[in-house]
């Protein structure tokens, strides 16, 4: 469809080309797109500082949607049980939900990239080894290993991420791995092999290239995947403290009064968690989908 | 075809003590059961009575091949918190989440494959984009927040079905099962529905890619040619040919659902193996954590093994490479 | 589309049926919607509360509670000390166990000795802790040896859990569970239990107390709050405990269901870690000090006075609670009628911080649990904005109980709140356990993880327990109350309500300060 342009921007502008065909993904890269602006700008955004102790007044406590409170501006989306504006505690949930997302996709990408890499350097049965555990890995559920890690290190920031990077990395390692393994097995990859060449050279100037694309695909299913998993474990009672509210704190909050007609507590945050993670999803599957070299045109 | 069989189980068994050893440090190395559970105002001696009783004062090494040994022997050890026997504790739940999960696998199954063939079949119509799009609504929406808007919905403001829990129970082939009478189905609906939901976003993808391959390929456009209704094209041919994949897969899925059952039991208050092993975290039950764990650790080594031995019967290429 | 509708139809006459059957053997058949179940049937296994209050149904214990939890007759008729360290035990005459055997001070010497081989890891061996040896003077006489003067003893017995001597010392989980062993005197007869699951008794006729309005008895445990108030909205249950405030300022408007309110025996209380420097030094404006400005009493006045205890509870507990000013309800023994309400001054506690010299505040992490108790994650927080009102910089930290628990016997806290109640429903066990130095010779200040210590206090504490005259314990309980509320050893803030709720006009009942949900103290209304 498009003509094959070489240059590093031409690529990208087929890459956006192929991308834009289909709308719902640009409808929702839209979304992703004003979710981390909101996120990045949450202290100009929002009316209130949801972390400051001194700006929450009791007082304004579960107040509905639309109502104004002592702040005097209104609180469209009502506010929790400390008298916390909702909308600011969601702006500010992204913030601390995708910084845990992201955090965790990184170093998850990093350690798993790096397992995967030397399976696929090494091969025979150092290869066989790692895949076989990682596979394994793979076939325990993440939200599983993450609760059990979590029950384990305590919580907080370092060991949610923690135990998040420990559930995902193995999707990075396999990718990777396989990317890589195709990559190894051809001549010029031997050759260079059985020059002096130091073997890191090898490593990241061409097998850690080729697995660039599919890995680029998992990290954006991973981010949300992380953020998903993370509103689990605070549902499960496992997140971050109230006073730091990440997405998934904010709704196991409100569950409790889920039943008794103060939806808002719990349904807004739910409704903000929703969007962002389908949003990242979608965008990750059309990616992988123009990705695709079998792609049919 | 004996040497292939022979290296995989022992790869298996290779595995299986890894991953045991893995397990067995992870959850024993970090973290002192005896300060959740013991009573703070016990006295000191009760504790160091208790510690010596659980075996906790041994080294690690020596408590992992105690642990070992037992297992050979068919025991995992005894629950700290009900002083029962693992075995028959995690047993004794293994029925409501089988019912739950084949439940769940069979709505998957019911509506994924259906609509999957469907959105495969017409990748360009609007149904199609629908359904792809819940399909991604499918797997990336967290378990527990569909599930909650599922009781909010059916329980509470429309009163259909019970909140939670499970219906009354009676013995079929010789498991405790709730799926025999109605009212069983009214409390297995709505947990078997959220649970399905991740499979069923997979099964409509997997079909859907299936479907628009095999479309595509040359057997299809000479059925065609040959006169052939549509009807029977989508049934003979296209069905026949995405069946062994997606078996294949719904083998694996099976278990990974056993497993995943873990959210959907505790927002439903399912009394299921998840349910269990939620309860054991947070009350830091090592025995029924690692054996739980290992369990589940079997159940995938023994699918893999049989996935990896059907395959290699069908494709010779698998055997050579894995010798080579 | 029709296969559907069909189904439908079948459904919902099933459910119909369901109810319509629920309902005709309601009368007869109580099912209780409950927050925790017990880990055993074997009731010396544990001393969680909700394990005693499961198997009050099948066991009786020596003595008993009133909702009030002051001690009554039991399956000991009556008590009194022979000397300074012998209790007599006069055990009730006519007493049938379920299998038809007769109740004999055996049983109650067998049920004593048997405590100590059952060494769970929630050992009942606290209640027993004080008993030397137990003789049979007669068939119905009982004398309990103390290793030294036990005025609280029959305090301790409200837990001790009477089973038949003919289950031999080697029963263990299994037999109970099975029911086997499950052989006690108690209003009902074990049916069937099994972990996290349905418990099922059924009347027991020749029940010494009279005969019981239930024929069968089931408890669902269900954990999750809202799973169980949707319970009873959609009939599966005729009571729940445990109703958050949030459903009940909702059920008062609802027609369909009754409430029960009751005052509790469990406080919300702060304690302030005193001792020489904190886990994690606290920030006077962004820099680490070493000095632990919780030892001076006027940093913890200036704590106190920042609540606003009436708020915390119109607010945060929705009306459920009271304001505290110590750690039991007034009617309990030793309980102080002395001591002031706590008043509430911004003004006064930022005067109090810059005497101390902090005029700027300082900045110092504070943990509770967040599933514990009703509302403890947000009194964590109300406290947090209350204090930052002060020109404290609080970080709030509510921790699952798993995390929470192991973190605070460690010692890794500098100010926490927990939650307390007082079972016993006596002073020695609460101040004992919480002001007095932890000292594990004595057996006292286990849970004084605080570092509080006043030779004072301990003298007077240790010197009520040795105490056999009543008045004069209570006065020397009274006065260690005053002095360690007045150091403010812990901060007490509220106490906490309760609430039930049963379908309209189903049952009748005195709601317990000990929360216990106990079939047999409720009746059918109609």
């Amino acid at each position: 469809m498009s003509a094959p342009v070489e240059t590093r921007w031409g690529r990208l502008a087929n890459f956006w080309a192929d991308f834009r065909q289909n709308p719902v993904a640009v409808a929702a890269l839209i979304v992703i797109v004003a979710v981390v602006l909101m996120a990045i700008f949450a202290p100009l955004v929002a009316p209130q500082d949801p972390y400051n102790q001194k700006a929450l007044d009791l007082f304004d406590a579960r107040l509905p949607p639309g109502e104004v409170g002592s702040g005097g501006y209104v609180h469209w989306l009502g506010t929790d049980a400390a008298g916390r504006d909702l909308f600011s505690a969601i702006l500010y949930g992204l913030r601390t939900s995708l910084i845990i997302g992201m955090m965790a996709g990184a170093f998850a990408l990093v350690l798993g990239a790096t397992v995967g890499l030397i399976a696929a350097y090494h091969g025979g049965r150092i290869e066989a080894l790692i895949m076989r555990v990682i596979d394994l890995q793979l076939s325990l559920p993440a939200i599983l290993l993450a609760l059990v890690l979590v029950a384990l290190l305590g919580q907080g920031l370092p060991q949610l991420v923690a135990a998040l990077v420990a559930a995902q990395y193995a999707y990075f390692a396999r990718t990777t791995h396989g990317a890589a393994s195709a990559e190894r097995r051809k001549d010029y990859i031997e050759a260079a092999l059985s020059t002096p060449l130091p073997a890191r050279k090898v490593l990241f100037r061409h097998l850690l290239p080729n697995a660039l694309p599919p890995l680029i695909v998992v990290a954006t299913v991973q981010v949300a995947n992380s953020i998903a998993l993370e509103a689990t474990l605070s549902f499960l009672g496992l997140g971050l403290p109230l006073t730091q509210p990440s997405l998934g704190s904010l709704i196991s909050n409100g569950f409790q009064f889920l039943l008794s007609g103060r939806y808002w507590i719990s349904i807004y945050p739910g409704i903000a968690l929703m969007l962002t993670v389908v949003a990242i999803n979608l965008v990750g599957d059309q990616v992988r989908h123009v990705l695709n070299p079998r792609r049919s045109r | 075809m004996i040497g292939f069989l022979i290296q995989r189980v022992l790869q298996a068994v290779m595995v299986m003590i890894a991953m045991s050893v893995i397990v067995f440090l992870g959850v024993y190395a970090i973290g002192n059961p005896i300060d959740v559970m013991i009573d703070p105002a016990s006295s000191q001696a009760l504790r160091e009575a208790l510690i010596q009783r659980y075996g906790l004062d041994r080294s690690l090494i020596e408590q992992y091949f105690v642990f070992m040994n037992n297992m050979l022997h068919g025991d995992l050890g005894e629950s700290f918190i009900y002083r029962l026997p693992v075995i028959s504790l995690i047993w004794s739940r293994f029925p409501a989440t089988l019912e739950l999960a084949l439940t769940a696998m069979m709505i998957a199954t019911c509506l994924g494959i259906p609509l999957g063939l469907w959105a495969g079949y017409k990748p360009d119509s609007w149904s199609a984009k629908a359904i792809m799009a819940f399909s991604v609504l499918g797997f990336s929406v967290p378990t527990f927040w569909i599930g909650l808007l599922l009781i909010m919905t059916f329980a509470v403001e429309l009163g259909w079905l019970p909140s939670g829990g499970r219906g009354p129970v009676s013995n079929i082939l010789g498991l405790n099962l709730s799926i025999g009478s109605l009212e069983g189905w009214s409390y297995i609906i709505l947990p078997a529905f959220n649970l399905a939901l991740f499979k069923l976003g997979l099964l409509i993808r997997l079909t859907r890619a299936g479907t628009t391959e095999v479309m595509s390929s040359d057997y299809v456009r000479f059925a065609r040619a040959q006169g052939l209704s549509e009807g029977k094209v989508v049934g003979l041919h296209v069905l026949k040919n995405i069946s062994i994949p997606i078996v294949t897969v719904f083998g694996l899925e099976l278990g990974s659902t056993l497993a995943f059952a873990v959210v959907t039991e505790t927002v439903f208050n399912w009394p299921g193996m998840g349910k269990l092993i939620i309860d054991s975290i947070t009350v830091l039950d090592r025995p029924v954590m690692v054996a739980y764990l290992i369990l589940v650790v079997f159940l995938f080594v023994i699918i893999n093994l049989v996935v990896d031995l059907v395959y290699g019967q069908l494709d010779p290429r698998i055997r050579v490479k894995a010798a080579s | 589309m029709k296969l559907n509708f069909k189904l439908g139809g079948a459904l919902a006459a099933a459910l119909l049926l369901g109810t319509a059957l629920g309902g005709a053997v309601s009368a007869q058949t109580l099912t209780m919607g409950v927050r925790a179940g017990p880990d055993s049937i074997d009731p010396h296994w544990s001393t969680l509360g909700s394990q005693a209050e499961t198997l009050r149904h099948v066991f009786d214990t020596l003595v008993m509670a009133d909702e009030n939890l002051q001690m009554k007759p039991g399956l000991a008729t009556s008590w009194k000390p022979v000397d300074d360290t012998t209790w007599e035990f006069k055990i009730r005459q006519g007493v049938k166990f379920h299998d038809g055997s007769e109740l004999t001070a055996e049983d109650v010497k067998f049920s004593i000795d048997r405590i100590p081989v059952v060494t769970g890891p929630m050992s009942m061996t606290i209640y027993t802790k004080q008993v030397k040896e137990t003789k049979v003077v007669d068939k119905y006489t009982l004398h309990v040896i103390t290793k030294a003067p036990a005025p609280t003893l029959p305090n301790d017995f409200i837990r001790l859990f009477v089973v038949s001597k003919s289950i031999g010392m080697e029963a263990r989980n299994e037999q109970f569970n099975s029911g086997k062993a499950a052989i006690g005197t108690g209003p009902y007869k074990f049916v069937s239990w099994e972990p996290k699951g349905d418990f099922v008794v059924e009347r027991f006729d020749g029940y010494w107390g009279g005969k019981q309005p239930w024929a069968k008895v089931i408890r669902k445990e269900i954990p999750n709050d809202p799973a169980r108030m949707a319970a009873l909205k959609s009939g599966q249950v005729d009571i729940v405990n445990y109703v958050p405030a949030t459903d009940y300022a909702a059920m008062q408007k609802d027609k369909s269901v009754d409430t029960f309110v009751a005052d509790t025996v469990y406080y919300f209380n702060l304690s302030p870690n005193v001792k020489e420097t904190l886990p994690k030094p606290v920030k006077v404006d962004g820099k680490e000090i070493t000095a632990n400005p919780l030892r001076d009493p006027r940093v913890r006045e200036a704590l106190d006075v920042a609540i606003d205890r009436k708020t915390l509870v119109r607010v945060v507990l929705e009306g459920l609670g009271r304001p505290a000013n110590q750690l039991m309800p007034l009617n309990f023994f030793g309980s102080s009628k002395n001591l002031p309400e706590r008043a509430f001054d911004v003004a006064k506690a930022k005067k109090l911080l810059a005497d101390a010299g902090y005029p700027n505040g300082f900045e110092i992490d504070f943990h509770c649990t967040n599933n514990r108790l009703p509302g403890d994650g947000a009194m964590c927080e109300a406290l947090s904005q209350m204090w930052a009102r002060a020109g404290l910089k609080v970080n709030a930290n509510a921790l699952n109980g798993t995390v929470f628990f192991p973190a605070q016997q460690k010692g890794e806290f500098s100010l926490w709140m927990s939650g307390w109640g007082t079972l016993t429903g006596e002073a020695s066990y609460t101040y004992g356990s919480l002001v007095h130095t932890a000292d594990p010779s004595v057996g006292l200040g286990a849970f004084n993880k605080q570092g509080y210590s006043n030779p004072e206090v301990d003298k007077l504490l240790q010197e009520g327990s040795r105490t056999m005259d009543d008045p004069k314990r209570r006065g020397l309980f009274e006065k260690a109350v005053e002095i360690s509320m007045n150091d403010r050893a812990l901060i007490p803030t509220v106490q906490l309500q309760t609430v039930w709720a049963a379908k309209k006009g189903a049952i009748t009942f005195a709601p317990r300060v000990d929360q216990e949900t106990l079939a047999y103290e409720m009746k059918p209304k109609s």
